[in-house]
């Protein structure tokens, strides 16, 4: 009993306190503009003598690849920091290991990106480094072949995968028509496509300063920066124009697609449209997601079907926000025998949601985390410098963290209602399979995985 | 709540102890320590950056202390953990954690069984008056064991059954630990997790989970003496109990190597993987420092031998990997694998794998290398201290299987002080293909079907 007691005045004091924090500045976020105008966000941090440094190109991603082409964002992520300017491929990633440097790059279907971290005892040669990668890329026949066979053998590797095999099929069915049903990772046709010349073009055509994000977090002064972003990043074109990629909502919703394995468990996945951060109701749909499948533990999914029934390990739903396409969607697995009682405690919840408003204490409880983990988010140079990149790349203001309590807080139950209604199409799901599910009929069955041969 | 897999946690160890920019003499993270009357240790790692703190308690019981033909009871217990106790209902620890804008989970692994939220230090006294709580009063509420057992066989099916590989690397290190506990899959073997009663869990439960048994660490916006009183008041009151011996730590020796194929129809691409048994750091700290600084000579990144010699000169293989960790309370695991190009035979490959042992064992590694990889592994240490979390489960880990203090303070002095002869005697005692003593290997090759016959006809 004194126990009880204990937490509910905790709850109270936690409130309090957690608002009141929310009014403090979370991050001393400076905006830094070199002489040529490239512009970073930095905070500076002091704790450790590491810098991290993230970056990304808008638009430069693999929505672009050509068909016939896929993977090749990926295969240049994957070559560029295989020698540069005077090194050879061994001797770039001997002194990177030697020194301690992690660069790495990475491309997403909107954007092409890469992530330095370094100690600040080797960051003139770190900050070389990518210079020289982004700048004079030698894309030599080795390292390219070298790459285009790791890629190959990881589709290969990949085809055991369930998870994966669901979520090729996802892409495919719910982004039918559109760029983003290609394989970003290349199919095992495409890759062998792929030319040195296409790389050497990707890097000339697609990457300028126009469409540069920088975040900076650790050991270094605003000073120090500017000369650093000239440096790296003030040989590139001043600005490219890239082509335009037409906008996509969910397609195929109604459908139940299955690719039939002869697997104990089913791979669910469930899709339908969503929204985006730049949404006016993005809070309300944070929210909201939470509540229903967002949260893991204590969410109305998790509480319904692993909790109670015990039919899953995990279920969990979120938004899924593209440039081109937003849309919200659920991942989970089962035992083949149980798939149709796990659809159908889905659809509950789903018309449970739309119908009806969520209580006041999911709705304390949702702001209270959503507002009080934000620090866990900033307790890593590498993490606070991926904030400062995404809030850029979302176009947010410098003070987006210091106001995102507010715009929490100002959702009501009603506003959750009157999105829900709205939002929330239960008759229209786009849902795919991988197993061998009993219980559902699906409306079409595949034998073969698009774009991966 | 899940299994950590071993190797995951391994790696997570083997990213070295952090290191403040200086001399190697240094303590790393001059983390604080204190005992409880009752037995349970503390230790407090000291992170200002944020107001929040990653707060641990870990357990001295894992899956290698399962009786025969229970395994999977460790880390079902460590389920049953979030459902509930006298005070506090079923699935109510995760929520209120939630509430408090903290994150919660668990692991299990062979050795250890492990807890942890990571929330903001205003919330860490009510963290920890509920995780006292649970560690003598939980419930076992008849209808959630049921419910939750279905959980862990879910998770089973989504780690192993579904999944090939999973599949096969149990069915390896099976082969490498014969009759020794570390031979059980730490998730459970189906027929066994279906049988688990009521009474098997609460008598688990009962018999292990006690503050002498346990060590609390705590890393962030916090120090030592700010938290031993509410350590005292949450888990200090808790009363003293007798745990059992862990006397499964002699594992019978490998006479012979081992080698397993698998023939399944969704593999399309092929892999080798080889475990040898060696010591661990509780075993023996010398060689086991020595195999750390080999792994970074061997393993360690694109200008590694292995993936020089295997990728880049031969082009056999597109990945090649050789790990080690000696965080392990009876022999620990080194691994040696490899990912063949697509007209390349697994013989092939594993013929260079031998090739590159033998050079290794003849020759030993060179000066050069030792000295790059003790910068390597010296400076990288600083990284470690760059996370909240990453220090509390280095000190737990190492703390809960028998290591000590210093054995994390001072691993970068430690790392200085290897040399070339312990290094080249280590790999001459356990990784020459020639002569396998008393430490073979078990070599296991996973493979689309075959096709032979097809091929015998034409």
């Amino acid at each position: 009993m004194r126990f009880i007691l204990q937490i509910s005045l905790c709850f109270l004091l936690v409130f309090q306190v957690t608002l009141a924090e929310a009014k403090e500045k979370l991050l001393d976020i400076q905006e830094v503009t070199s002489e040529s105008g490239i512009t970073a966000w930095l905070v500076e941090d002091r704790t450790l003598p590491i810098i991290s440094l993230k970056f990304s190109f808008i638009g430069a991603g693999s929505a672009l690849d050509p068909e016939d082409k896929q993977g090749l964002a990926r295969l240049v992520s994957n070559t560029i920091d295989e020698g540069a300017g005077n090194y050879d491929s061994q001797n770039f990633q001997k002194t990177l290991g030697d020194n301690n440097i992690s660069l790495g790059f990475s491309s997403g279907r909107d954007s092409f990106g890469g992530s330095l971290m370094t100690l600040s005892k080797h960051k003139t040669l770190a900050f070389d480094l990518l210079r020289l990668a982004l700048n004079e890329p030698r894309f030599d026949a080795e390292p390219m072949e070298r790459m285009r066979a790791a890629n190959l053998t990881r589709v290969r590797s990949a085809l055991s995968d369930p998870n994966w095999k669901a979520a090729r099929l996802l892409n495919d069915i719910a982004f039918a028509g559109h760029p983003y049903a290609m394989n970003s990772g290349g199919t095992l046709t495409s890759l062998q496509n792929i030319t040195v010349e296409d790389l050497k073009n990707f890097t000339k055509t697609k990457l300028a300063r126009n469409s540069l994000r920088i975040g900076v977090t650790g050991d270094i002064t605003a000073e120090n920066l500017k000369t650093v972003l000239d440096q790296i990043f003030g040989a590139l074109p001043e600005k490219v124009t890239l082509p335009a990629v037409k906008d996509l909502d969910v397609q195929n919703g109604g459908e139940i697609v299955l690719y039939e394995q002869d697997i104990p468990q089913t791979i669910i996945q469930i899709m339908q449209p969503g929204i985006g951060r730049k949404h006016p109701d993005y809070y309300t749909g944070m929210i909201m997601n939470f509540i229903l499948g967002g949260s893991g533990f204590g969410s109305r999914l998790t509480e319904e079907i692993r909790e109670k029934r015990g039919l899953t390990y995990g279920i969990h739903s979120s938004f899924y926000d593209m440039e081109h396409l937003q849309a919200l969607s659920v991942s989970t697995s089962t035992k083949n025998e149980s798939v149709g009682e796990m659809l159908g405690l889905i659809d509950q919840e789903w018309r449970k949601m739309k119908d009806a408003p969520v209580t006041a204490d999911e709705l304390k409880d949702a702001k209270s985390y959503l507002i009080g983990s934000l620090p866990l988010s900033l307790s890593s140079t590498g993490k606070i410098s991926g904030i400062l990149l995404s809030l850029q790349l979302d176009d947010l203001p410098l003070d987006y963290l210091d106001s995102r309590a507010g715009k929490i807080n100002a959702v009501s139950a009603k506003d959750i209602q009157t999105f829900t209604k709205e939002l929330l199409t239960p008759d229209k799901l786009t849902i795919i399979m991988v197993g061998k599910p009993e219980g559902v009929t699906p409306t079409k069955i595949v034998d073969t995985l698009p774009n991966v041969e | 709540m899940k299994v950590f897999r071993l190797c995951l946690i391994l790696m997570l160890l083997s990213a070295p102890a952090a290191y403040a920019q200086g001399t190697a003499q240094e303590k790393t993270f001059n983390a604080e320590s204190f005992t409880l009357e009752n037995g349970m240790r503390a230790v407090v790692i000291q992170n200002h950056r944020v107001p929040v703190v990653t707060h641990m308690v870990w357990y001295g019981v894992g899956a290698a202390d399962e009786a025969p033909g229970q395994s999977g009871i460790a880390h079902f217990v460590e389920h049953l953990m979030f459902k509930g106790t006298d005070t506090v209902p079923p699935g109510e620890f995760s929520k209120r954690v939630r509430a408090l804008g903290g994150n919660d989970n668990a692991f299990t692994a062979q050795d250890i069984t492990a807890y942890f939220q990571s929330i903001s230090v205003d919330h860490l006294e009510t963290v920890m008056i509920m995780e006292a709580d649970r560690m003598r009063n939980l419930a076992f509420p008849p209808d959630d064991i049921d419910s939750e057992r279905l959980v862990v066989l879910e998770e089973r099916r989504q780690r192993t059954e579904n999944n090939p590989t999973g599949y096969f690397f149990e069915q390896m290190r099976t082969a490498l630990f014969p009759n020794h506990p570390y031979g059980n899959p730490v998730v459970g073997w189906l027929h066994e997790m279906e049988a688990l009663t009521h009474k098997n869990v609460s008598d688990f439960y009962k018999k292990w989970y006690a503050p002498n048994n346990a060590i609390l660490v705590v890393s962030g916006d916090i120090t030592a003496a700010q938290i031993k009183p509410l350590a005292e008041k949450t888990y200090g009151v808790i009363s003293v109990q007798e745990t059992p011996e862990r006397n499964w730590t002699s594992v019978p020796p490998l006479l012979a190597n081992t080698r397993l194929v698998m023939y399944h129809p969704s593999i399309r691409q092929p892999l080798i993987q080889r475990l040898y048994r060696v010591p661990s750091t509780i075993q023996d700290k010398e060689i086991s420092l020595a195999l750390e600084v080999l792994t970074s000579i061997m393993g360690d990144g694109a200008s590694s031998r292995f993936y020089k010699s295997l990728v880049v000169e031969q082009k056999i293989a597109t990945s090649a990997g050789f790990r080690y960790s000696g965080t392990a309370m009876s022999d620990a695991v080194l691994r040696i694998s490899a990912t063949p190009t697509a007209d390349t035979e697994l013989e092939t490959v594993e013929a260079a794998i031998d090739d590159e042992l033998r050079t290794l064992v003849k020759e030993g590694v060179t000066s050069q290398e030792l000295i790059d990889a003790k910068t390597r592994l010296i400076d990288a240490a600083v990284f470690a201290r760059d996370s909240l979390s990453g220090p509390a489960m280095i000190f737990g880990y190492g703390l809960i299987t028998g290591g000590t203090m210093d054995d994390i303070e001072y691993w970068p002095r430690d790392i200085e002080a290897v040399t070339i002869e312990q290094i080249n005697t280590a790999a001459r005692q356990f990784l020459d293909p020639d002569n396998s003593g008393t430490r073979p290997h078990v070599t296991g090759y996973i493979l689309p079907p075959e096709e032979k016959e097809e091929g015998a006809v034409e």
